[in-house]
């Protein structure tokens, strides 16, 4: 079946302001989408448009190529998990479960049915007679996924499922939700501040800002090819030297960074000399290395922090003040780095990414 | 509690506010409800007879009622009768206190609220009489409704119960719509959003999630809107016609034209006694516990 949704020429705007700036996307039919942007960048009111609770400003969402202006939120196919859950505190597990076919006029045996297969999925047998009180944040996390479940949607929404959970359990539902999005070949939209999650899980990842779509493309590519200034800021940690275009050819681009010097990095996009841009340069890429070679950053050391598999190094550049990290291996990890220490850091210029552009 | 009163005035300013509260409810609400119940249990005798032999306790003021059909009728049609000015309230108030809480914008909200209760300013009476004029055979409601076709000759809304039902459910209604819309309030609307999303129709999603969860308010609202409509004496005074009377008029004139204080006070617990007994089994069959109440 057809699953795909299609945010087709969309616009939200309440009252002046603009939520969501003209947007045109297509999700593929049982990808794993996710939404990532700061809060109050609009990811959720993005959801409430395909779920139904908000009709866009303009424009129209098509789930499957069929248009939903007409259709009500309780008609859609589509099913949400809310960023507080919205578990109803008045029902037990199973019948909260069970709401959704229960609204249908399921039979009430075709329906335990349903709720013992789903709750088995999240790994919470026998949990049907509890009260939504009595669970854990876990517990209640699964419940609600199963309660989503149950009633067959095409396209699952899920507003920051996982915010509430400490880490560990964080990274364990991380895991389960891939696995149940493969089991079923539902069409995931997932809704996230927290990078780490979009990357892992993701087919494809939407980063937005103010109510705009930056840059929608794969995780890996996202990674290592940001295309604007907010993607490569937000989207891992990155370094970011502020320049003019001195000089383009091909892919590779020379920054005129002032104090810094000039400093080579690759493109995607067709830059032209004397352009502002900016040139990317994530702290496991700086390695250790003379002075005055090419590339080469020269900073005071200011602290060192082990994070156990790496030791995170804050630094201040000699040129211009300007704060940077670098990441160290653990056994790259010399005696002569300590705070204070002056040292030289630099870089391929295949793995430093240049963007027009000065600012988010 | 006490102690936090001490720790923060000082302990004999604590104590005299703790004193003045006991000689308060001790003075102006205990001793003359012990004092009705003194009555309640004694004779209606000459005040030379008063203390003399036949001055002794006995329940025959509360036998009375059960002897006197008329009364024992208007009794029950009383009951009745608050039930459906109840019902009749709670129907008009949830969609009001729905919209209030969950659908206007806050400034929408306010005005309606206000809207709402500026006609608390004026007096009970007042506005109870305004509406005997609008319902007048001869009232504007009556010529507004010829006016448009929709009867040919006046209606005499004031002869039957019509009268008293409209204006107690305007006269309690705020006691309905305060408890519904802060239950409402309180209602998550991700909670509506989420039922919506798994296919309830609107029906549905009050029927299960909404009233389920303001059923505390909806019940304190039913509570405080039937104890008044029970105990209420102006508006059937004014709106009712002979055939509607109400039993708070049996006591009032038990009291002030029978002037025999002793049967009206059996009266007037008879109606709170069973008012009370009334409200606790409808408790008991919705499942409502004062706790629920309380909150
Ligand atoms: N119903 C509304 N009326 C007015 N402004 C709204 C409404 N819903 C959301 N907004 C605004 O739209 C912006 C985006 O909100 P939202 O989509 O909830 O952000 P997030 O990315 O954190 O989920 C916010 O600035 C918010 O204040
Ligand atoms: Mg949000």
């Amino acid at each position: 079946m057809d699953s795909s949704v299609h945010l087709d020429q969309i616009v939200m705007r309440f009252g002046d302001f603009t939520a969501v700036s003209r947007t045109d996307l297509k999700i593929e039919s049982g990808e794993f989408f996710s939404f990532l942007g700061p809060s109050g960048c609009g990811k959720t009111t993005i959801l409430n448009m395909v779920s139904g609770f908000l009709s866009p400003t303009e424009g129209a969402i098509r789930i499957g190529g069929e248009d939903m202006r007409n259709v009500p939120a309780n008609k859609r196919p589509t099913s949400m998990i809310f960023q507080n859950l919205a578990l109803f505190p008045l029902m037990t597990v199973a019948e909260n479960i069970e709401f959704g076919l229960e609204v249908r006029g399921v039979a009430r045996s075709e329906r335990k049915k349903v709720s013992d297969r789903l709750l088995n999925l999240v790994a919470l047998p026998d949990s049907g007679k509890k009260k939504v009180a009595e669970l854990s944040g876990g517990q209640k996390q699964r419940i609600a996924i199963a309660r989503a479940l149950a009633v067959e949607p095409r396209v699952l929404l899920l507003d920051e499922p996982l915010s509430a959970l400490d880490l560990k359990l964080r990274q364990h539902m991380r895991t389960e939700l891939k696995e149940i999005q493969r089991k079923t070949g539902i069409t995931f939209i997932y809704i996230t501040h927290d990078q780490g999650e979009a990357l892992t899980m993701s087919d494809r990842v939407a980063v937005m800002s103010a109510g705009k779509l930056q840059q929608v493309a794969d995780p890996m590519t996202l990674y290592r090819y940001p295309q604007t200034v907010f993607a490569a800021s937000f989207v891992g940690e990155n370094n970011k030297l502020t320049g003019k275009v001195s000089s383009v050819e091909d892919d590779r681009v020379s920054l005129d960074c002032g104090p810094l010097g000039q400093l080579t990095g690759t493109t995607r996009q067709s830059l032209k000399v004397g352009e502002e841009a900016c040139l990317f340069v994530r702290p496991e890429y700086l390695r250790r290395c003379e002075a005055d070679t090419p590339q080469s950053l020269r900073m005071t050391i200011n602290e060192l922090n082990f994070e156990g598999s790496f030791v995170m190094m804050d630094a201040r550049l000699h040129a211009n003040q300007q704060g940077v990290r670098v990441q160290l291996n653990t056994d790259a990890y010399m005696a002569d780095l300590t705070p204070g220490a002056e040292v030289s850091f630099n870089y391929q210029p295949s793995e430093a990414i240049v963007v027009g552009g000065a600012h988010v | 509690m006490f102690k936090q009163l001490c720790n923060r005035f000082g302990t004999p300013i604590s104590v005299g506010i703790a004193a003045l509260l006991l000689v308060w409810l001790i003075a102006l609400v205990i001793l003359p409800q012990l004092l009705m119940v003194d009555y309640s249990f004694r004779p209606n005798l000459l005040p030379s007879e008063i203390g003399g032999p036949k001055d002794s306790y006995s329940l025959v003021n509360y036998v009375t009622l059960f002897n006197n059909k008329i009364h024992l009728g208007i009794f029950f049609k009383t009951i009745w009768s608050s039930v459906m000015v109840t019902a009749l309230t709670l129907v008009v108030s949830y969609p009001l206190a729905f919209y209030l809480a969950k659908v206007a914008t806050p400034k929408q909200a306010a005005l309606c609220l206000l809207l709402l209760i500026i006609p608390f300013w004026i007096n009970e009476i007042l506005r109870t009489f305004s509406w005997y004029i609008i319902l007048a055979y001869n009232g504007p409601l009556n010529a507004m409704l010829q006016a448009l076709g929709l009867i040919d000759r006046p209606l005499r809304f004031l002869s039957g119960n019509g009268g008293v039902m409209v204006g107690m459910v305007y006269a309690y209604i705020l006691f309905m719509i305060f408890p519904l819309y802060n239950a409402l309030e309180s209602l998550d609307a991700n909670q509506i959003r989420a039922a919506r999303n798994l296919g309830a129709s609107w029906a549905k999603t009050h029927l299960r999630i909404i009233i389920p969860h303001a059923k505390p308010g909806i019940a304190t609202g039913c509570i405080m809107t039937f104890m008044l409509a029970a105990g209420s004496y102006a508006v059937p005074a004014l709106l009712g016609s002979p055939g509607s009377r109400w039993f708070t008029q049996i006591i009032y004139n038990w009291f002030f034209e029978g002037g025999n204080w002793n049967q009206g006070a059996a009266y007037a617990f008879l109606l709170l006694i069973l008012c009370i007994g009334f409200i606790g089994l409808v408790m008991k069959v919705f499942k409502v516990g004062l706790g629920d109440i309380a909150k």
